[in-house]
């Protein structure tokens, strides 16, 4: 069995749901226009992940095999709702910015995923190690997406211009092709320096 | 069975609990949104009543209708957020009217009149015969604010919608006499009238028979509204005003301002 630091740090590394695994995609693309953006995306999919791998772990042995899948779909959509009220009431540019991509962490298969794959079979405590390592590894990886994605697509990061005022914006990346061509590139990235490490 | 039984009640119970969460959360952020919504719109506010401080909502007849107050409470006047019938359309905007009856502002929301024509409207020749008009002023097409040319459907419709606003405003919150035209048919004598006054393009005459203190016919003598649309309106407000004896009465729909216009010609006959 893996130590517990182990449990947190495949999420960021070897089990990287965005580089690794290719999951959440349609969130990733849509919201990592810029770092605060990607980084506002990737904490709301955190505490959702954590709410949700620590109460099904909790209930593993009361929820019936049969009807799980209604059952964790009811608790995420519960978790998903608070995140999506507490940002509209606290953070409601952030809220602005995300639109629709908050209600639709319901369906991010990264946090099913981990429900179905690893809260329903260990204990609370190794469960939510589990989801802070995935949420953790989404927000990094969704806030680098963001941060390239902002530098070169507008010339700044978080919101404060560092490019310079020659610096002309390349326009593409902050549309829908730039995120395609952007994780393209990041893929190919994780891939050479996985090989190069000799990790797989 | 019993399986069943338990998987329906493990469901119901987690459904149950996080129905009883997500009420708590909405308790607590609900307010703090629809707070923020307020701010925003006192913002939209400041616009016209630089000192609102606060506001109150009242919907008549399906409009929006926003008294606005000072810091100390004291009444500053009603922002109106209507709509008036245009070339293209409704045309919707906001007409703020001060505490004793002055247009101190309007702006000119979504419409679609056509650009380079009807939308003049919306630009500063036009606002500006609209903004300082007072309650007491006729707004009327043609009496103390001139349509533009080439573009009266657009100008007529705002303005005849103006007075319309000013007497709702007036009515409702300034508590402003709205002159109604009513008739008291008893003290009219019998005979044959004839009345004058604007229906949508120019002016509308008509003829109206009184005999033994009623109405008995109503005949339009001229007009020079569209065909097939002002028919409408005549074909169907005659018998409205006779069956009713009172003017009244709901317009036709479609023919509003010829509606309008043979109600006030019948008035301008009887009176």
């Amino acid at each position: 069995m893996s130590t517990l630091a182990q449990e947190f740090s495949k999420g960021i590394f070897k089990e990287n749901p965005i580089f690794r695994l290719l999951l959440g995609m349609c969130p990733t693309l849509a919201v990592s226009i810029t770092a605060i953006n990607g980084f506002g995306m990737g904490v709301a999919a955190l505490f959702v992940l954590l709410g949700s791998n620590l109460v099904i772990a909790a209930l593993r042995n009361f929820i019936p095999s049969k009807v799980r899948i209604p059952a964790y779909i009811l608790i995420i959509a519960t978790f998903v709702t608070i995140v999506d009220m507490v940002l509209n009431a606290f953070t409601p540019d952030l809220h602005k910015a995300l639109g629709i991509f908050i209600p639709l962490i319901v369906v991010n298969c990264i946090i099913l995923g981990r429900a179905e794959a690893f809260a329903r079979k260990n204990s609370v405590a190794r469960s939510v190690i589990d989801a802070l390592g995935m949420g953790v590894g989404f927000t990094l990886s969704l806030t680098i997406l963001g941060i390239i994605r902002e530098l070169f697509g507008k010339g700044s990061i978080f919101g404060v211009g560092v490019m310079g005022s020659a610096f002309e914006p390349m326009g593409i990346l902050a549309t829908a092709p730039g995120a395609f061509i952007t994780l393209g590139i990041m893929l190919g990235f994780v891939n050479f320096m996985f090989k190069r490490l000799g990790i797989e | 069975m019993r399986n069943a039984l338990r998987m329906a009640l493990t469901l119901l119970i987690i459904g149950a609990i996080c129905g009883g969460l997500l009420s708590v959360v909405n308790g607590i952020t609900a307010p703090i949104i629809k707070d923020r919504a307020d701010q925003q719109f006192l913002q939209a506010l400041e616009g016209f009543f630089p000192d609102v401080a606060k506001f109150e909502v009242q919907d008549i007849n399906g409009e929006e209708f926003y008294s606005c107050y000072d810091a100390a409470g004291k009444f500053m006047g009603v922002v109106g957020k209507v709509k008036a019938k245009g070339y293209g359309g409704d045309i919707a905007y906001d007409l703020a009217v001060n505490d004793t009856g002055d247009i101190i502002g309007m702006r000119i929301g979504a419409h679609n009149e056509t650009p380079g024509i009807g939308d003049v409207i919306n630009k500063d020749p036009f606002l500006q015969k609209i903004i300082g008009l007072k309650f007491t002023d006729p707004i009327s097409a043609g009496v103390d604010v001139d349509t533009t040319s080439g573009a009266t459907v657009s100008t007529g419709g705002m303005i005849s919608s103006i007075r319309r606003v000013m007497n709702v405003i007036g009515e409702n919150f300034l508590g402003m006499e709205v002159e109604k035209a009513e008739i008291d048919l008893t003290k009219v004598a019998d005979g044959t009238y004839t009345g004058k006054a604007r229906g949508f393009k120019s002016d509308i005459t008509v003829q109206v028979v009184v005999s033994g203190g009623k109405i008995t016919q109503i005949e339009i003598v001229s007009h020079d509204d569209t065909p097939g649309i002002s028919d409408n309106a005549i074909k169907g407000m005659i018998p409205k005003i006779i069956e009713a004896q009172s003017l009244e009465v709901d317009m036709v729909s479609g023919a509003t301002l010829t509606s309008q216009g043979i109600v006030n010609a019948v008035f301008e006959a009887l009176k």
